[in-house]
C-alpha cells in the first residue's frame, strides 16, 4: 500500500528480472494525471497475460490500469471468470474471494482502510465479469449500492459465460444461441446500468471499450466520485470473440458496430457527482 | 512457426498517430520510439492477433504494419 513496495533492494538488484526493474523505473507512479497516452512509452502495470490473442477484455485492462489516478494506493477486488486469469499478472494489490461476493469483500476492505488510514486516500475497485456481477453476485453487488459503499464497480460484459464453454448469462441478448445454450435465450438482457441507477449509484456508464480516451475519462470520473460521494458503476462491453465466432482481429470492429446499437454511450451523473466532477475539472485532473 | 506483427518503419515514420500502440491488447508489446518517430513491436510478447493491422490498414489506411512469420525475422527480441 505504498510506492515503496515497488522499490528494489539494491543488494538484490542483480538478480531481479528486467520486467520488475522496468516497473520501478519506467512505470508511472504518483502522478494523478497519468492516462492512456502513457501507454506507448511507459511500463504498464499489467505483465504478459493469459487471455486469448485479440481479446477486448485485455484492452480494457490496459486502459483501466493506465487510468487509475492513484495506483500505488489502489486495491482491486476481482471475481471468478476470464478476468481472474489476469490478476496474477497485475502489479497492484488484488483480492480474489468467492464467485459473486466481490462487492461484499470490497465493502469490508474499504471500511477497514478508512478506519486504519483516515488521512490517506485509498481506492477500492471491483473488476468482475457479467456472470459475477449480474448473475451470481447480483445480491452482493446491489446490496453494496444500497449501503452507499464508496467503491467503484466495473463490469466486463461479454454477454456469455465464455470461460466455461458458452452458457447463457443474465446479460445475454434475447434469442442469442451459444454452444451450451442451443435453444437461444428466451428472456431479455438484464439492464444492469439501470438497476445500478435505481439502487443508488452516483455515476453510471454503459459503453464499449473501443475508445481508449473515453475509457480513461469515465474510469477517472468514477473513481473520484466513489472517493467522495458513493458507489459508482461502469458497464463495459468486451465481446468474447471466440464464443461469437470472430477472428482475433475483429474485436474492434465488433465493438464499433455495437457502439451504434445496444452499447451506445450512456452516462448517468447524480447532482452530488456533478459537483465532484466539476471540482476535479477545475483542479485539472479530468 | 507463428505470425507476429512487424512495423514498416519508413511508412510509420510519415505519421505521428500511435493508434496501434493503444489498441494492441497485449501490454508493452507495441511501443513508440520518439527519436526515430515510429512504432516498434516487442516480438517476444506478440500473440499475432493482427488487431494492429486492422487499425493501421483498415481504419486509418496507413498500411504501416504487416504480419510476418516469427522465424523470418532476422533480429531477435525487441526490434527498434
Amino acid at each position: 500500500m505504498s510506492i515503496n513496495i515497488f522499490k528494489i533492494n539494491e543488494e538484490l538488484r542483480e538478480f531481479i528480472p528486467q520486467e520488475v526493474i522496468d516497473l520501478e523505473e519506467k512505470a508511472t507512479w504518483g502522478n494523478p494525471k497519468r492516462g492512456v497516452m502513457d501507454l506507448p512509452y511507459a511500463k504498464e502495470l499489467l505483465e504478459e497475460h493469459s487471455l486469448c490473442a485479440g481479446c477486448p477484455e485485455s484492452m480494457a485492462f490496459r486502459y483501466i490500469l493506465a487510468s487509475l489516478p492513484n495506483p500505488e494506493d489502489t486495491i482491486i477486488v476481482n471475481s471468478t471468470g476470464c478476468t481472474s486469469l489476469v490478476f496474477p499478472h497485475i502489479a497492484l494489490h488484488t483480492v480474489h474471494s468467492l464467485f459473486g461476493n466481490q462487492n461484499a469483500v470490497a465493502s469490508g476492505i474499504k471500511r477497514t482502510l478508512e478506519w486504519r488510514f483516515p488521512d490517506k486516500v485509498k481506492d477500492v475497485i471491483v473488476l468482475a465479469g457479467d456472470g459475477a456481477t449480474v448473475d451470481i453476485g447480483l445480491d452482493c453487488t446491489l446490496q453494496s449500492f444500497f449501503r452507499q459503499e464508496k467503491i467503484t464497480t466495473i463490469c466486463f460484459d461479454n454477454e456469455v459465460y465464455a470461460n466455461t464453454g458458452g452458457q447463457e448469462s443474465g446479460t445475454t441478448v434475447q434469442g442469442h444461441v451459444f454452444k451450451m445454450a442451443p435453444k437461444g435465450k428466451q428472456w431479455p438482457k438484464v439492464p444492469m446500468w439501470q438497476l445500478a441507477i435505481d439502487s443508488g449509484c452516483h455515476y453510471v456508464v454503459r459503453m464499449s471499450v473501443s475508445s481508449p480516451k473515453k475509457v480513461e475519462q469515465v474510469v477517472k470520473k468514477a473513481i473520484y466520485v466513489a472517493r467522495e460521494v458513493g458507489p459508482t458503476y461502469l458497464h463495459f462491453y468486451t465481446p468474447c470473440i471466440l464464443e461469437i465466432g470472430l477472428n482475433s482481429d475483429d474485436a474492434l470492429m465488433e465493438m464499433r458496430d455495437k457502439d451504434k446499437e445496444r452499447f451506445k454511450f450512456f452516462e448517468y451523473v447524480s447532482p452530488q457527482a456533478e459537483e465532484v466532477i466539476a471540482k476535479k475539472k477545475e483542479e485539472g485532473l479530468l | 512457426m507463428y505470425y507476429v506483427a512487424k512495423v514498416i518503419n519508413e511508412e510509420c515514420a510519415k505519421y505521428n498517430c500511435k493508434q496501434c500502440t493503444l489498441f494492441c491488447p497485449e501490454p508493452n508489446t507495441l511501443m513508440y520510439n520518439d527519436e526515430e518517430h515510429h512504432a516498434y513491436v516487442v516480438y517476444d510478447r506478440c500473440k499475432g492477433c493482427a488487431l494492429c493491422v486492422y487499425v493501421c490498414s483498415d481504419l486509418l489506411k496507413r498500411n504501416s504494419i504487416e504480419m510476418v512469420m516469427a522465424e523470418s525475422l532476422e533480429e531477435k527480441g525487441v526490434s527498434k
